[in-house]
């Protein structure tokens, strides 16, 4: 008897963990490593809550393959080696299909060589280097999101449109702010060889008063000036703008100047006439696509989606349509399957470039005013730059990743 | 890029205006980290966390006001004082039980402070940015010479001198400063004569982290309210602390002119390289005044 009881005991024991893994592997586990804390966490909510709606959707109707989709978060603190770790657990404990997030490029870079000897498909979806589907590229990293250098080159083919020669550049003094503004200059340089540098300045991240600086920049007398900062910093510095009137004596160009996250905070306070350029507004492009997501996005988190929603809808989409495509959970036939994949998105049909996995993004240049009906400021002017257009073609990629 | 090429008279006047009211934040905060330091020997870490949450509260308030005159003068006046209430609460039921423990506990006891203002401040207030406005008789500047200042600057400018005048009263004209400079000379020797020692240290770490406060409240309508903000200040208050000689007040306004002045005028000469400059000035200063330019109570 005691025996019997013995045997089936061992029995159980040998049997139950294939029973939870037989279960478990009916789901397609998605593992999002990326900061939750800190600064950074404005834009990342956006790129999480966005994706969950999305596999909620998914999931109602059946999900994949008759799979579900399952995903689970990991904060990274925005520290590469918490991430990192946070990324190995994700693979060898949690057993994650996929990987995605990270708004901090050196840790989408660390993931990125982690996911190539794992094998692993791994989505960027914040980090703006171009190094991720640059010269770091590979077959199992994708890019969601645009780059220093795509950023680089819209700016440049908006302001080279305009009349001005004489520029200040003026930036994070770190990868972000020198790559994009380089990417801007370079670029600018090519298409307007008339174009003059004053000078430039650079502050630290997380600069507490930008007012030196404005006034620095005045005394020079520059024509525009390019500013080279990012999140945080854009919205002391279009404060720092607005009270010395800055905006008004000289036109100046910040990427991310019209996002959301940056004008939201400051109300109808924030510097009119500032050019910014951005993956998306919630208010551009006006399809009913966009509308009926924003709407969505609403109902469910009570705000109106910033950029990063976008970036999360469209991993989503793309996760979910790829294994669609491939008819099979199997790694390889889903990388095959996300290339040159085209998925249809508010800001219309996105195609996944087979040769260097970079979203073909198009870019929505703006000029910051107040318009009736919101409490801050929004882009106006909006001048739409497809993604084809300031993409590197595949040649450029393949020599820099030689 | 070259260096000077935009250097005229008046661009410096502008530059060393601007310095000044950002001096005048450094030196509030700094002071009352002085403050603590020389009187009760706490390397306050916890310091820049209370200024972060001085500048919510002035946000909270403000926006409770509706952005009125009176009700931004009112969150100046409130943010503080319950920064000032927070600390009081701390100080009684944690740092009065430690006062006799070696530094580096300390230093250890206000970093885990640190972060747990830090969550806090996430729990109540979440991670989006915010922004202050401040009210319209303070928005825009005035032009001197061609050259904008802003005109919140300017009231920071008038603020800066009545806290220093304020501090100034306090510590050499007031019971409770006289005893507090004592007790920084020697404490045992004021607790002997019959003085509540614990008392006393517990209003001067209240005064010190009602200054934090303070700086966070003058601060709140420039920058960018968030997360992170805590670190960045309280580096410089530590550097500002040890050039001006640790524990001394004045030390502090010294080091805060000469962080501040440095740093805007870099600006201006060597753009490029403008955040080298308060930093090489706390280098050159170390150098020639280790123990900082004036009396360290340490």
């Amino acid at each position: 008897m005691k025996k019997a009881i013995w045997f089936s005991l061992a029995l159980v024991l040998v049997f139950s963990p294939m029973v939870n893994s037989a279960q478990a592997a009916k789901a397609i586990k998605i593992g999002i490593v990326d900061c939750y804390s800190g600064p950074p966490a404005t834009y990342t909510n956006d790129v999480r809550d966005a994706f969950k709606l999305e596999v909620d959707k998914i999931n109602a109707t059946g999900g994949i393959l008759g799979r579900k989709i399952d995903f689970t978060t990991r904060d990274s603190k925005f520290k590469v080696d918490i991430g990192l770790s946070a990324a190995k657990e994700l693979i060898y404990r949690e057993n994650v299909d996929i990987l995605m997030g990270t708004i901090n490029s050196a840790l989408a870079l660390a993931i990125s060589d982690l996911v190539k000897k794992e094998k692993i498909p791994f989505f960027a979806t914040f980090s703006k280097s171009a190094k991720i589907t640059g010269e770091k590229g590979h077959r199992y990293v994708f890019s969601i999101t645009e780059n220093t250098a795509l950023a680089g080159k819209a700016g440049a083919a908006g302001l080279a449109k305009r009349p001005f020669k004489k520029y200040w550049i003026a930036g994070d003094d770190y990868e972000y702010g020198h790559a994009l503004a380089d990417g801007v200059w370079t670029n600018l340089k090519q298409l307007r060889p008339d174009v003059e540098l004053l000078g430039q300045s650079w502050w630290k991240v997380g600069e507490p008063d930008f007012t030196p600086y404005i006034t620095a920049i005045l005394s020079a007398k520059p024509d525009a000036v390019i500013i080279a900062t990012g999140g945080r910093d854009c919205v002391p510095f279009l404060k720092a703008a607005k009270a010395t009137g800055f905006n008004e004596r000289v036109p100046f160009f910040m990427h991310t100047a019209t996002e959301l996250s940056t004008l939201k905070p400051l109300g109808l306070d924030g510097p009119e006439g500032v050019i910014g350029t951005s993956n998306y507004f919630f208010y551009f492009p006006e399809s009913d696509a966009n509308k009926q997501f924003v709407a969505d996005f609403k109902k469910a988190y009570n705000r109106e989606p910033a950029v990063g929603a976008v970036y999360g809808l469209l991993t989503a989409k793309f996760i979910a349509q790829a294994y669609q495509k491939a008819g099979k959970v199997n790694t390889n036939a889903f990388i095959n399957a996300v290339e040159d994949l085209t998925v249809d998105s508010p800001i219309g049909t996105v195609t996944m470039r087979a040769c260097d996995h970079q979203a073909t993004l198009p870019m929505f240049m703006g000029v910051t005013k107040k318009v009736a009906g919101y409490d801050f400021l929004t882009a106006t002017d909006i001048v739409t730059i497809p993604g084809s257009e300031v993409m590197p073609s595949c040649e450029e990629i393949a020599a820099s990743r030689k | 890029m070259e260096f000077a090429a935009n250097v005229t008279f008046s661009a410096l006047v502008q530059q060393i205006l601007v310095g000044l009211s950002r001096t005048t934040i450094l030196f509030i905060v700094s002071s009352g980290l002085s403050l603590v330091l020389g009187v009760l020997r706490i390397p306050n870490v916890a310091h820049g966390s209370l200024y972060m949450i001085g500048a919510f509260l002035t946000y909270t308030v403000s926006n409770l006001f509706g952005h009125t005159l009176a009700g931004f003068f009112i969150a100046l006046l409130i943010a503080p004082l319950g920064v000032a209430l927070i600390s009081f609460l701390v100080e009684r039921c944690l740092f009065c039980h430690l006062y006799e423990r070696e530094h580096l506990m300390l230093l250890l006891f206000t970093f885990a402070f640190t972060l747990v203002f830090g969550d806090m401040v996430k729990l109540i207030w979440g991670s989006d940015y915010r922004s202050l406005t401040v009210p319209a008789f303070l928005q825009g500047s005035f032009s001197i010479q061609g050259f904008p200042f802003p005109r919140y600057n300017l009231f920071l400018l008038i603020v800066g001198p009545l806290v220093a005048l304020g501090l100034w009263l306090l510590t050499n004209h007031t019971k409770i400063g006289k005893i507090a400079r004592a007790a920084a000379v020697d404490r045992e020797m004021v607790g002997a004569v019959g003085i509540n020692v614990s008392w006393v240290f517990a209003a001067v770490f209240v005064i010190g982290c009602y200054l934090a406060g303070l700086g966070g409240a003058l601060v709140a309508p420039t920058q960018n309210i968030t997360q992170g903000m805590d670190h960045s200040i309280i580096i410089e208050a530590f550097l500002i602390v040890i050039i001006g000689g640790l524990g001394n007040i004045w030390g502090a306004l010294l080091g805060a002119l000469i962080f501040g002045l440095t740093d805007s005028i870099g600006i201006l000469i060597w753009p490029q390289f403008a955040i080298v400059f308060p930093y090489v000035a706390v280098v050159v200063v170390l150098f020639f005044r280790p123990r900082g330019i004036l009396k360290s109570t340490w």
